[in-house]
């Protein structure tokens, strides 16, 4: 594994006029290059972590602050959202929330943020329709976005933010409103993304699709950082239902299979492993 | 200076279009209803109570400016009333005369005046008396008719339309902000100071 | 009321034209009008206004809205101004129970031409340019990020408002909810109806100001560029000598006749 390109410090976070802290004392890391993913029940701050990332706390959203977080060597404290922007992209749930809503066509939508840094229109082209080609896009460029499905909108918000070359690629849920298809689709490219050495950050629902893309895991419960680690160590942890966090199916499988002495080899928690250790246990 | 920069943070400013929309909607569902009324102040005033009055002046010209863009540039010149109804009900509001009802009948009460005055001096100065876009102006008319003083005429009339106008707006923006949910109202200055701190 | 900005485009000259020509256009000629002693300038500008709407090929609209708003306008200020206007002295007309005065008539036509110029004109810019180009002009001139936001993101969000409203006032008829009836029913099924659709769009706008926020919209110090480029044409540059030349002639010619010179 390489070096560290993001790191959260003993970071605690309070909304205005809130009592309690949305976020309490993490401290993890991320390595660069890595398929990272966070998991917790609703409401353990999962997205407040995600917003104080790509810095929008607390430069949008106000509140009490404490420790810090560095991305890629800059300080998210000191540096605006314009400045980390160029590290670190974040796309989220809604994906009509996610235009800028000054754009008349996707290319134009696409060109957004690099004309707010004032990429001259040569460049720009080029790397719309590059972009267009990787997102899937290239046959609606010249439509409204408003008027497109959840799944092709959600594709050109994801295109707006990779667009601008970060480093990281921060994914908030986004995929839950979306059907199986479009969320499968928006994973594909992901995968693709990170196959190209960009580091990518993921909150996910769904715990099939973590165990079988992640790297490593993070589980937030009530604000903590309460487990960190490989999806293996993270999923057959007896104590993750008490965080409030169901592990695949694929892992009650196995324990089941044990159980009954059909099997003694370690745990499933992708499909693959578990179709393996289901055909071995059917020859035994 | 630094006050009324500290005013333009993006979370204010993305609630301008949306706030434009309000005064809109308020409009239409007027003409809809048949209504003898404007309503055409609800986003203005909200975003005052949220955002401060910088941003709610700007929100009554972006109003009227997008009314010009889309509808009719007549309304350009009453930009003016909407920035100076925004800019009053936002002080006010920031010196605490919108924590109570009856603080905000107050406010209600200067907005009306405010806007009394100025929509009749721009009718009277701009239009020469009447602008024939409304039926007002024919009210208008026949007071002139009556009482020969155009100013006096054109301040009557509108001085009416207002206070129930107003007083309607002023009553769904007081509802409208305890319904805001508290993580969004507290990301906004100028509101908070008035509910105290939720356990 | 329809809202929507209805640029149809018919490839014409006046299409062609950079929009800061057209703004320029509209002050040149709207000021020129409005510092003019007497009505006669602006008559001139109107005609000429009408011209170019059907070179651009619009004179349907451009008529139907001037004299949509010109007829009755004039009326009644003829009837408050030509009627009773304290400055009237010299009477024209007796109409039994009021004296028309020249004076107030045409201090009226003077409003009426002026506002007209105005509405002609901001009308022609309108409907001959698509509204990111006017965008992309006025960056060019340097109009900051914030403003071209606000117009534009305005045109996008308010259509969508109304589509969420109508939505809702069909699925309350359907529910069988009294649009008819005294004021105070009517007031009483639809404001509750407001709160909701205000309530889910503000908050919908705190996550887009988050996405602008992430694209870069708050940046400062970096000359920003657009997409669609304003669009030029080679008359651009005359025109725009021409607008200026014609706003200075006019105010030296008020000036001298101001002083009597004239």
């Amino acid at each position: 594994m390489g070096k560290t390109i993001l790191e959260v410090k003993d970071f605690s976070f309070t909304y205005n006029q809130a009592i309690n802290k949305v976020l309490d004392h993490v401290n993890f890391r991320v390595d660069r290059g890595s398929f990272f993913c966070i998991i917790g029940a609703n409401g353990s701050g999962k997205s407040t972590l995600c917003n104080s990332l790509v810095g929008l706390i607390p430069h949008y959203f106000s509140g009490e602050m404490e420790g810090g977080i560095r991305v890629d060597g800059m300080d998210v404290r000191k540096s605006s959202i314009g400045e980390l922007s160029q590290k670190i992209g974040l796309v989220f749930q809604n994906p009509f929330n996610q235009l800028s809503y000054t754009a008349g066509t996707v290319a134009e939508e696409l060109a957004y943020g690099l004309g707010n840094r004032g990429v001259p229109g040569k460049v720009m082209q080029e790397k719309i329709e590059h972009m267009a080609q990787l997102m899937r896009i290239d046959d609606v460029l010249s439509k409204n976005p408003t008027e497109l499905s959840g799944g092709q909108v959600q594709r050109v918000a994801l295109g707006s933010v990779f667009i601008l070359d970060p480093e990281i690629l921060v994914l908030d849920e986004c995929t839950t409103q979306l059907d199986p298809l479009g969320a499968e689709e928006i994973f594909e490219i992901v995968k693709k993304i990170n196959g190209s050495g960009v580091t990518v950050i993921v909150v996910d629902h769904d715990m099939e699709r973590v165990a079988s893309y992640a790297d490593e895991v993070l589980v937030l419960s009530g604000g903590r950082a309460v487990k960190i680690g490989s999806p293996r160590s993270v999923f057959t942890d007896p104590e993750l239902e008490q965080y409030g966090v169901n592990p695949p199916e694929y892992v009650k499988i196995s324990d089941m299979l044990r159980k009954k002495g059909y099997t003694n080899r370690e745990t499933a928690i992708t499909e693959d492993q578990s179709i393996q250790m289901v055909k071995e246990a059917l020859k035994g | 200076m630094g006050i009324i920069k500290d005013q333009f943070t993006t979370k204010s400013l993305v609630l301008i279009p949306i706030a434009v929309g309000i005064n809109l909607i308020g409009g239409t569902l007027c003409s809809l209803l048949k209504l003898p009324l404007f309503l055409d102040m609800i986003g203005t005033i909200l975003i005052a109570c949220l955002s401060g009055p910088w941003i709610a002046a700007i929100c009554g010209l972006v109003t009227n400016i997008f009314l010009a863009l889309v509808a009719n540039p007549v309304y350009l010149p009453y930009s003016v009333v909407s920035m100076l109804c925004g800019l009053v009900t936002g002080f006010m509001v920031r010196s605490g005369f919108f924590e109570s009802k009856w603080k905000a009948v107050i406010t209600c009460l200067v907005c009306t005046v405010t806007n009394t005055i100025s929509a009749s001096l721009i009718t009277f100065f701009v239009y020469g008396g009447a602008t024939g876009i409304n039926g007002t102006s024919f009210f208008t008319a026949a007071m002139i008719a009556a009482t020969k003083e155009i100013l006096f005429s054109v301040l009557s009339t509108s001085m009416l339309e207002n206070l129930i106008d107003k007083g309607i707006v002023f009553a769904i923006v007081y509802s409208l902000m305890s319904k805001i949910p508290r993580r969004f109202l507290s990301q906004y200055s100028v509101s908070i100071r008035k509910r105290p701190a939720e356990t | 009321m329809e809202m929507s900005n209805d640029f149809v485009p018919k490839n014409t000259i006046i299409e062609k034209m950079n929009p800061n020509t057209k703004l320029l256009a509209i002050i040149s000629l709207g000021i020129s009008t409005l510092i003019f002693p007497n009505p006669a300038l602006g008559l001139g500008v109107l005609i000429f206004l009408f011209v170019v709407s059907c070179i651009a090929k619009i004179q349907k609209t451009f008529l139907k809205v001037v004299l949509g708003f010109g007829i009755p306008i004039t009326v009644m200020l003829l009837f408050i101004q030509g009627l009773y206007s304290p400055k009237n002295k010299t009477i024209i007309a007796d109409l039994g129970f009021a004296q028309m005065g020249l004076e107030g008539v045409l201090y009226a036509l003077k409003i009426v031409v002026t506002l007209l110029v105005f509405l002609g004109a901001f009308l022609l810019m309108n409907k001959t340019t698509h509204i990111s180009n006017l965008v992309a002009a006025l960056t060019d001139l340097g109009l900051p990020n914030k403003a071209g936001y606000l117009v534009l993101a305005t045109l996008n969000v308010v259509p969508q408002m109304q589509k969420r409203m109508s939505v809702i006032r069909q699925s309350q008829e359907a529910r069988g909810v009294e649009t008819q009836g005294g004021l105070f029913n009517r007031i009483k099924a639809y404001i509750p109806l407001l709160g909701p659709v205000i309530l889910s769009s503000l908050i919908d706008m705190q996550e887009r100001g988050m996405t602008l926020e992430t694209r870069g919209f708050g940046i400062n110090g970096v000359r920003r560029t657009t997409y669609v480029k304003a669009t030029r044409s080679p008359m651009d540059k005359p025109l725009n000598v021409i607008l200026i030349l014609f706003l200075l002639i006019v105010l030296i010619l008020t000036l001298l006749m101001k002083f009597g010179i004239l």
